[in-house]
C-alpha cells in the first residue's frame, strides 16, 4: 500500500467519524430508512435481538429479529457503547477498502491465465478503487445506518481478496461466513472456486475436479462448525427457520428497493408458493450460465453475480448495490466499451433522489399511494439490471477484441 | 323434585304471568320444605347520580346452584345453553365482557365494582379451561369461542391464536377449586377491540336471565336506551364457589350491566326522537360573565339537576318483580336502590304500593323492594342547586395513546397517575398487541414524574412474549410500582408491518384496533391507614393503528410489471451470454434496400420466364 492509499483510507475514516459525531441523530434516522435497512439487516432489530437474548428470551421465537446467532454473540460481548459500535462499522469499511486495494494490486481484473486485457495499461490505480468505495454515497449511508450487511460485504471482499492471491482456506472460510450471515453469497461460491483455482501457481496446480472436491469438504466442515456454534449459542435450531426461512419465504413484507415486497403483497394466496420458488430459481439460474460464459475472467463472473443478487434477492438494500458498484470499478478499463454509461448513471441518480421522496409521499404525507414507491423500485431495479448487462457487454466485447484484434474500433453485432 | 321443577320451567312462558308466579312460588316453597337444594336468584339495580347530569345504572343478576346438579346437566335457573357449552369445553370459569364507550374517571370517579365487571372496548373474554396439556386447552378454548360466538351473536370465533394470550400475572381465578389440580387449569384470554356491541348481543344476554327481560329490573333493558348511553358494559361471569365450612360447592353465574346515562340527552330523546337544537327560551344563560349580553347566550350546564323518572330515562317502568327474585316468606331484599343525599327530595310515583327497605345505616341510600305484577317507577325531582354527587377517587388514572407520525414507525405512551398523597400502588400492566404491530422491547422505558432519585426501579417484573408473524400476537406484562402523588410514563417504539392485500379488512384505511391495556391492581394493604384495597382493574381505551396500505385495485398490474422487469433483465443478460460477436460486414444484413432489390430481382426473373 502506498501513501495515496493510506491517505484515501484516512479520509474515508475521517468522513465517517465526522458524520457520526457531528450529526448524532443521523445514524438513527438512516437506520430507519427502508432503502438502507431491511428486516434481515436492520440495526434496530439487531438491538432488539441482543436485548431479548441477554434477557433470556429467545429472539428467534419472534417476528422481529432475523439475523445470524454469531452476530448476536459478537454484539453481546461488545461493550454497550455507541462509540465502540460505530468504530466497528468504520473498521469494517476500512477492511473492505484494504481488500479492494489488494484485489486491484493483484492485477487479476486485467490479467488471468486465459485472458490478458489489451487495455491493462489504462486501469485505475488501487487508491482510486478504494476511493470509489469509501466515498460512494451508498456505502457511506450504509455505514452510518449500521445495518449488518456491512459485515457481509466486508467478508465477501475479504474472501475475494484471499482468492485472487490463491489462498483457498481464508477465501472459503470467509465466503462460508458471508453465506452464513446472509444466505445469498452462497451463489458466489462457484465463481470463487474458479477464481481461486486460476490464481494458484501453475506448477502446483491439481486438477479442477480434485480441487473443487477438497474445497467442498472444507466448505461443508466450516459451515457445520458455524451452525454448531450457533446452536450452542442459542440452544436450539429455531434460528434456521427464523433467519434463512425469512430470506426464502419472505414473511415480512416491509418495503425495500427490491422487486419482491410489493409483488408478494399483491400476490394471490394460492400462487404465493409457486412465485416464491420461481423468484429463488430465477436467481439460481444465472450462476451456471455466467460462470461458464465468463470462465476466462472468474472475478468478473463473481462481480456480475454480486450485481444480479443485489437486484433480485429477497431483501436487497443500497448497501448491496454499493458493493457491486465498488467491485465494478475494478473493471474500469472496460468502461469505454460500455454503451449507455451516461444514460444509466442519470437513471440511477433519478431513482436515488425520487425514491425517498415517493416513499415520503406514500407513508408520511399520504398524498401518494404505494404505487409511487413501487414504480421507483421498478426503475431502480431495471437500471441496475441494465448496468449489469452493459458491463457484461463491455467485458465480452473486450474478450472478443483480444481474440480478433482486427475488429478493434469496428462495429460488431451478435448472432 | 328438582326434575319436576325443570320440566315445569319449560312450559311456563305460555301461561299468564300471575298464575305462573303463583305456581312457581308454590314450587319454590315445596322445594324449600322438601329440603332439596335449589337454585337461588337475586337481582338488583343500583342508581347513582354522577357529576355533570350523568346517571350510573348498575344492573346485577346473580344465581347460585349446586354444582352436582350442574354436572348432571340438571339445570334449574342456570341457563342450559351456556351450561352445556361450559361442560362440553371443560371450562371451569368464564368471564365475558362487552363494552362500548369510555369510562371518564376524571369526571365520574372510580368504576363501579372496582372495575371488575368492566371490559375493554369491544368484546373481551377469559376463561380457565381444564385440560391435560396446552394443545388440548387451545382446542377447547377455540371450541368455547365458537360456541359462545353462536350464543351471543358476536364475532368471538375470530379469537384465534393471534388474538389469544396467556396472562401470567394479571388474572387470578376468582372461583374455588378444592378438588381440581391447578396445574391442569389453563388461563386463556382473548379480545376483539373492533367488535361493535349492539342489540344482537343484548337479546341473548337477556335470554340467559330466568325472567328473560319480561319482569323484574331487566324490563328496563331496551337496546335503544342501553346503546344510547355514554358508557355501557355487559358482563357474564361463571365460577364455582365453595363454602369454607361445609365444603359444598355451588356454581354461580353473575350477569351485570353498567351504563352511564346522559340524563339531558335521554330526556331530549323522549321529547323529540330527532335531535334538534334547544329553543332559545329553554337555554339557561350564564349572566355572570362580563361579556354576556342579551344577544348572546353562554349556556350553563349544571345550574340544577334535571327532573327525571325511570320511565323517562328507560322509556318504560319496571313491570313488577321477577318471581324468582322474590323470596317468600318475606325476607327483606331490596331490588332497586338509589344513592342520593337524604335531604334531597325523592318522590315515588307508583301505581300500587311498594315497600321501602332498610338501608343498613347508610343515610344516602334509599332502597325499594319490588312486588309481583306491581309496576314500579321512581322519580327524581328538579334539584336546585344541583346535588354534589358522591365521587369516589379512583386508585389510579390510566391513559394510553400513540406517539409519532407516519405509517412506518410509532410509539405508545401510557400515563399512570397515582392521585393518593401517601400510598404507593403496585400495578400489573398487561398489553396484548396484534402481530403486525412490532414493539421494540429495548425501547420500553418507565419514567417517573416528578423525578425520583436514581436507582429506584419502577418496573419490578417483566414478562414478554414476542409476536410471530401471522401466528401469535405480542404479550407484554409488567409489574410496577406507582409512587404516591406522581405519574409513571411507560413508552416504547414499534414498527408497523405491511400486510398482504388479502389480510386487510374492507375498510383498510380506517385502521386496525388495538385492544385496551389492562391494568390490574392486586389486593394490597394501604400503607397510610392500613386499609385493605380490594383487587381492582382498569382498562385504557383501545387504540386505532393505521398501517400503510397497498393499492388494492391492481394485483394483476403489479404481477405484470414486476414480471416484465425480470424478463427484461433476464433477456438482456442472457442475450449477451449466449450469442457471439461478429463484425458487421461478416453477416448478410437484410436492410430495406436489399429486400426491395431482392424482390425486384425475383419479379424480373418471373417476367423473363
Amino acid at each position: 500500500m502506498d501513501r495515496k492509499c493510506l491517505l484515501v483510507i484516512g479520509a474515508g475514516i475521517l468522513i465517517r467519524l465526522v458524520l457520526f459525531t457531528a450529526f448524532p441523530s443521523l445514524p438513527t434516522i438512516l437506520a430507519q430508512r427502508v432503502e438502507i435497512s431491511t428486516p434481515v439487516t436492520s440495526y434496530k432489530r439487531l438491538q432488539e435481538g441482543i436485548y431479548l437474548f441477554t434477557h433470556g428470551v429467545s429472539p428467534y421465537d419472534g417476528g422481529v429479529f432475523h439475523q445470524a446467532p454469531l452476530l448476536l454473540s459478537l454484539f453481546s460481548i461488545l461493550p454497550p457503547s455507541t462509540i465502540v459500535t460505530n468504530l466497528l462499522y468504520v473498521l469494517a469499511d476500512v477492511f473492505s477498502a484494504i481488500s479492494l486495494i489488494q484485489i486491484a494490486s493483484s492485477g487479476v481484473p486485467t490479467v488471468t491465465p486465459h485472458h490478458v486485457s489489451p487495455r491493462k495499461a489504462n486501469t485505475w490505480p488501487p487508491w482510486a478503487i478504494a476511493a470509489a468505495f469509501l466515498f460512494n454515497p451508498f456505502t457511506i449511508a450504509t455505514c452510518i445506518a449500521r445495518p449488518t450487511i456491512v459485515f457481509t460485504n466486508t467478508i465477501i471482499l475479504h474472501a475475494v481478496a484471499a482468492a485472487v492471491n490463491g489462498r483457498r482456506g481464508p477465501a472459503f472460510v470467509s465466503m462460508a461466513m458471508a453465506s452464513y450471515l446472509s444466505l445469498y453469497p452462497v451463489l458466489l461460491l462457484p465463481p470463487l472456486l474458479f477464481l481461486t483455482y486460476d490464481s494458484l501457481k501453475a506448477n502446483s496446480k491439481p486438477s479442477i475436479q480434485a480441487f473443487s472436491a477438497v474445497t467442498m469438504i472444507i466448505l461443508s466442515v466450516v459451515l457445520m462448525i458455524y451452525f454448531k456454534l450457533s446452536h450452542l449459542i442459542t440452544g436450539s435450531w429455531e434460528f434456521v427457520a427464523s433467519t434463512y426461512g425469512v430470506h426464502l419465504l419472505l414473511p415480512d413484507l416491509t418495503p425495500n428497493v427490491g422487486l419482491w415486497w410489493y409483488f408478494f403483497i399483491e400476490m394471490f394466496d394460492s400462487f404465493r408458493a409457486f412465485f416464491l420458488c420461481l423468484f429463488q430459481l430465477h436467481l439460481l439460474i444465472y450462476v451456471p450460465s455466467v460462470c461458464l460464459r465468463l470462465r476466462k475472467q472468474p472475478l468478473f463472473a463473481l462481480i456480475t453475480l454480486v450485481g444480479i443478487s443485489s437486484i433480485f434477492k429477497s431483501y436487497p438494500a443500497i448497501g448491496d448495490t454499493g458493493l457491486y458498484l465498488s467491485l465494478l470499478m475494478l473493471y474500469n478499463h472496460t468502461f469505454p466499451l460500455m454503451r449507455y454509461t451516461f444514460f444509466l448513471a442519470a437513471a440511477i441518480l433519478y431513482a436515488t433522489f425520487l425514491g425517498p421522496a415517493f416513499y415520503y409521499l406514500w407513508v408520511y404525507a399520504g398524498s401518494g399511494n404505494a404505487n409511487f414507491f413501487y414504480a421507483i423500485t421498478l426503475v431502480w431495479s431495471i437500471f441496475n439490471a441494465l448496468i449489469v448487462a452493459d458491463a457484461v457487454y463491455a467485458v465480452l466485447r473486450e474478450e472478443h477484441e483480444t481474440e480478433r484484434p482486427e475488429l478493434i474500433g469496428k462495429d460488431v453485432v451478435q448472432i | 323434585m328438582t326434575l319436576s321443577f325443570t320440566c315445569s320451567h319449560q312450559w311456563l312462558p305460555s301461561l299468564p304471568l300471575h298464575i305462573l308466579s303463583r305456581l312457581l312460588t308454590l314450587l319454590l316453597f315445596l322445594n324449600f320444605t322438601g329440603n332439596a337444594v335449589a337454585d337461588t336468584y337475586k337481582e338488583k339495580l343500583d342508581l347513582q347520580p354522577l357529576s355533570g347530569q350523568f346517571l350510573l345504572a348498575s344492573f346485577n343478576f346473580q344465581s347460585h346452584g349446586p354444582i352436582e346438579a350442574f354436572n348432571k346437566q340438571m339445570f334449574q335457573l342456570f341457563p342450559r345453553s351456556l351450561g352445556q357449552i361450559l361442560q362440553y369445553t371443560h371450562t371451569r370459569e368464564l368471564h365475558l365482557r362487552f363494552a362500548l364507550g369510555r369510562w371518564d374517571s376524571e369526571l365520574w370517579g372510580a368504576q363501579p365494582g372496582d372495575g371488575q365487571n368492566a371490559g375493554g372496548t369491544g368484546v373481551e373474554t377469559w376463561a380457565w379451561v381444564e385440560a391435560d396439556n396446552d394443545v388440548e386447552a387451545e382446542a377447547r378454548w377455540t371450541s368455547l369461542n365458537n360456541a359462545l360466538s353462536g350464543l351471543f351473536c358476536a364475532s368471538l370465533n375470530f379469537i384465534d391464536s393471534t388474538r389469544t394470550i396467556r396472562p401470567v400475572m394479571s388474572f387470578n381465578p376468582t372461583g374455588d377449586y378444592p378438588t381440581t389440580n391447578t396445574s391442569s387449569l389453563f388461563l386463556l384470554h382473548g379480545s376483539l377491540p373492533k367488535e361493535p356491541v349492539c342489540t344482537e348481543n343484548l337479546t341473548p344476554f337477556l335470554k340467559l336471565l330466568p325472567c328473560k327481560g319480561k319482569s323484574g329490573i331487566s324490563t328496563l333493558l331496551d337496546g335503544h336506551k342501553l346503546f344510547d348511553a355514554s358508557f355501557q358494559s355487559m358482563s357474564i361471569d361463571v365460577r364455582p364457589i365453595c363454602s369454607p365450612h361445609t365444603g359444598a360447592c355451588d356454581i354461580e353465574i353473575q350477569q351485570t350491566i353498567d351504563m352511564v346515562l346522559d340524563v339531558s340527552r335521554s330526556l331530549q330523546r323522549r321529547d323529540s326522537p330527532v335531535p334538534r337544537p334547544r329553543e332559545q327560551h329553554e337555554l339557561i344563560c350564564d349572566t355572570s360573565k362580563s361579556y354576556a349580553s342579551n344577544e348572546y347566550c353562554y349556556p350553563m350546564d349544571n345550574s340544577f339537576d334535571l327532573p327525571w323518572s325511570l320511565s323517562d330515562l328507560f322509556g318504560r317502568t319496571i313491570s313488577g318483580g321477577c318471581p324468582f327474585a322474590i323470596n317468600l316468606p318475606v325476607e327483606e331484599t331490596s331490588h332497586v336502590c338509589i344513592h342520593a343525599p337524604e335531604n334531597r327530595l325523592k318522590t315515588m310515583e307508583t301505581h300500587e304500593e311498594v315497600y321501602p327497605t332498610s338501608t343498613e345505616g347508610k343515610p344516602d341510600l334509599q332502597c325499594y323492594m319490588l312486588r309481583e305484577n306491581v309496576e314500579f317507577d321512581l322519580a327524581f325531582p328538579k334539584q336546585q342547586p344541583p346535588t354534589t354527587p358522591l365521587r369516589q377517587e379512583p386508585l389510579l388514572y390510566a391513559e394510553r395513546s400513540f406517539t409519532g407520525h407516519g405509517q412506518e414507525h410509532g410509539g405508545v405512551k401510557t400515563v399512570l397517575r397515582n392521585p393518593w398523597p401517601n400510598d404507593p400502588i403496585e400495578v400489573v400492566y398487561l398489553e396484548s398487541l396484534p402481530w403486525f404491530m412490532k414493539p421494540y422491547l429495548h425501547t420500553f422505558k418507565a419514567r417517573v414524574l416528578p423525578a425520583k432519585g436514581l436507582g429506584e426501579e419502577v418496573i419490578s417484573e417483566l414478562y414478554y412474549r414476542p409476536a410471530l408473524d401471522r401466528k401469535r400476537g405480542t404479550q407484554l406484562e409488567a409489574k410496577l410500582i406507582v409512587p404516591p402523588n406522581s405519574v409513571v410514563i411507560l413508552t416504547y417504539d414499534f414498527e408497523k408491518a405491511v400486510l398482504r392485500y388479502t389480510e386487510y379488512p374492507p375498510d383498510a384505511n380506517r385502521g386496525f384496533d388495538v385492544a385496551s391495556a389492562i391494568i390490574t391492581i392486586p389486593p394490597q394493604r394501604r400503607r397510610s391507614d392500613g386499609k385493605l384495597i380490594p383487587a381492582t382493574s382498569i382498562r385504557t381505551t383501545s387504540l386505532l393503528l393505521s398501517l400503510p396500505t397497498p393499492d388494492f385495485s391492481m394485483p394483476y398490474n403489479v404481477i405484470i410489471f414486476t414480471s416484465t422487469i425480470m424478463a427484461l433483465a433476464f433477456g438482456s443478460i442472457f442475450n449477451l451470454l449466449v450469442r457471439r460477436f461478429v463484425a458487421v460486414d461478416e453477416v448478410q444484413r437484410m436492410d430495406l434496400k436489399g429486400k426491395i432489390r431482392g424482390l425486384i430481382g425475383k419479379l424480373k426473373k418471373g417476367k423473363t420466364e
